[in-house]
């Protein structure tokens, strides 16, 4: 209980508000609007979109990390490989790196000392933690260097199971957060206000939404996640062409 | 061209085929085997096309290959498998002669998600069209893929995995560096009988793995996943036309080795040099006829072309329709020139 709030805090130094996801570039792209569509509307759209695009490239490595603590190294290859561009790529790296980076210098001091009863797979997810992050330092990390990189979602996987957090909840507080980035951006974007932000995070729409494509990618293995909304590359991607940018992504 | 064993096509099962490119001495491209079984065709021819002022010393000439099926498309159940491998040096030339491939209406009872693993969907599996294609290059060799795109009718179910295995992927020197250029794309289908991204199920997934001593490691891996995940209509945006919208077409370009460098790096420049979305316009020349239609062209295509890891560059694009998306991508394959340069005018055949 303690871990999930801890993870859930939007305190959690990830910078992930820096990021919105391709929405300021999808708002950029939508403009002007037809007359039969409300920005709420267009906003709605975006946020479905994007959650399911998140599931279905992110949930099968985060999972996949948490089931099998000691591949991290190839799934962080894996993943790395599968985006297909630079914006998102370093929009995950970063958080990644941040959450290791977070559990370092503060949760590592309370988890390692597991008592006798926990897990062992936890214990050896600290040890996987440990020797990542370890990679990562010692590595030259130029373009084309191949070595690991520190996504964001098998990283979670891998700190969730560290905190004895369920699998479940663990995706579960992976996708509200990166639901709570979006709106978040939408309302520095000025797309709505924040208790309107507040409502739709707290709406049922947005619950179901979230189960679902959670149960929807709960089989999926790593080699078959892709993504949904091709569209969505476009507009990541393109974010780097936008004129003026409050976000990184 | 001399074809060492005609009599090899016995051992594919159907839909299967291979292709064997090797080089022998002093540079003559030779198919060291050549198989295919219904309803796969395929069909090989050595141009006589040399590539005069090639990136590369001793450049091969290349080699066609036409990937070819009964009808021109494929229907429910239907399995084409493909394997090729380009021997050191060589230069193979993949197009599709018929056209788009038309993915045909796969009959099905039940309906719901689509899932491609597990025993008890081993019917489901059959119902569906499905092609691999598994290529091999080796140092030095090339490849090049451009074909039509997929057309995936009402209904239709079909996937598509394309393998693509590069020796030693991280050496540095170009003249052992394979180099590969491959398109991907599928459209909205019949656009003629209305069709808007009305089949159930269509996936493509695009993988660039390397090899050294037997140890493997992806590269590059490209997954679309367009799957009709429910058929009521009030389930918004699970349709697949939510999820592409305002595309009528997407794909994606990869483009890897030195061959393709000076392709990839002329991407990369002129997805630099868009126009800023909404900057305006300072700029008081008048722009020449070229430089506006061209303008023109881009308003309808959405593109973006990213340098990722391991020298690749990733093309991805959305366009109103086929012919816009085909006439901005052979625009820009014919300005740049290198693709005609190294493989010959026909290697451009899709535009043509």
């Amino acid at each position: 209980m303690h871990a999930l709030l801890l993870l859930s805090d939007s305190a959690l130094p990830l910078g992930s508000f820096a990021y919105s996801s391709g929405l300021e570039s999808y708002l950029a792209h939508n403009k002007p609007l037809p007359r039969s569509t409300t920005v709420i509307a267009s906003f709605q759209r975006f946020l479905e979109l994007s959650i399911a695009s998140i599931a279905s490239t992110s949930i099968p490595y985060l999972l996949a990390a948490y089931r099998d603590p000691e591949s991290l190294v190839t799934l962080d290859n894996d993943l790395d490989a599968s985006t297909p561009c630079v914006v998102a790529q370093r929009a995950s790296v970063a958080q990644g790196r941040a959450l290791l980076g977070v559990w370092e210098r503060a949760f590592r001091e309370t988890y390692k000392n597991q008592p006798d009863w926990a897990p062992e797979s936890s214990r050896r997810a600290i040890d996987v933690i440990g020797r990542f992050s370890d990679d990562l330092k010692s590595s030259v990390g130029g373009p084309d260097d191949l070595g690991p990189k520190g996504h964001f979602a098998p990283i979670w996987g891998v700190v969730c199971l560290a905190m004895g957090v369920e699998l479940q909840q663990a995706t579960y507080i992976f996708m509200l957060n990166h639901a709570k980035a979006v709106l978040s951006a939408a309302v520095r974007a000025s797309v709505m206000g924040p208790y309107q932000a507040q409502s739709v995070l707290a709406s049922k729409t947005l619950q179901d939404m979230i189960t679902k494509r959670i149960e929807h990618e709960w089989e999926t293995d790593t080699a078959d996640a892709g993504q949904l909304v091709p569209a969505l590359d476009l507009w990541v991607g393109r974010h780097e062409l936008l004129y003026s940018r409050i976000f990184n992504s | 061209m001399p074809v060492l064993s005609p009599f090899q096509s016995s051992i594919a099962k159907p839909g299967q085929g291979k292709v064997v490119l090797t080089l022998l001495p002093p540079g003559i491209p030779t198919l060291k085997t050549l198989t295919y079984k219904y309803p796969l065709k395929l069909l090989t021819r050595t141009s006589g096309f040399v590539p005069e002022s090639s990136a590369s010393k001793n450049a091969a000439r290349p080699v066609h290959l036409y990937l070819l099926s009964y009808g021109g498309g494929l229907l429910p159940g239907d399995q084409i498998e493909v394997s090729v491998t380009l021997e050191p040096c060589t230069r193979l030339v993949v197009t599709t002669p018929q056209g788009s491939t038309k993915i045909f209406k796969t009959e099905v009872e039940e309906v719901g998600t689509t899932r491609l693993a597990g025993g008890e969907e081993e019917t489901r599996l059959q119902k569906m069209s499905r092609q691999v294609v598994d290529v091999r290059i080796d140092r030095g060799a090339a490849l090049c893929y451009l074909p039509d795109p997929s057309v995936p009718f009402r209904d239709s179910r079909y996937e598509q995995v394309q393998r693509f295995t590069v020796v030693d992927g991280t050496v540095r020197d170009d003249a052992q560096r394979s180099s590969l250029c491959v398109l991907d794309w599928v459209t909205q289908g019949r656009t003629s009988r209305g069709e808007n991204w009305d089949f159930h199920s269509w996936r493509g997934k695009n993988e660039v793995w390397s090899e050294n001593d037997k140890k493997k490691k992806l590269l590059l891996r490209d997954s679309v996943i367009l799957d009709q995940e429910s058929q009521d209509p009030a389930a918004g945006y699970t349709l697949i036309r939510e999820r592409t919208r305002p595309h009528g077409v997407v794909g994606t370009l990869i483009l890897y080795g030195p061959l393709f460098e000076s392709l990839a790096s002329f991407f990369m420049d002129t997805f630099a040099s868009l126009p800023r979305i909404g900057g305006r316009n300072w700029s008081t020349a008048p722009s020449t006829a070229a430089d506006a239609s061209h303008n023109n062209a881009d308003g309808n295509v959405t593109w973006t072309a990213a340098r990722v890891r391991a020298g690749f560059v990733l093309v991805k694009f959305g366009a109103r329709d086929f012919e816009t998306a085909r006439s901005w991508l052979g625009g820009l394959l014919r300005r740049e020139g290198s693709i005609a340069r190294e493989f010959g005018e026909e290697a451009l055949l899709f535009c043509s």
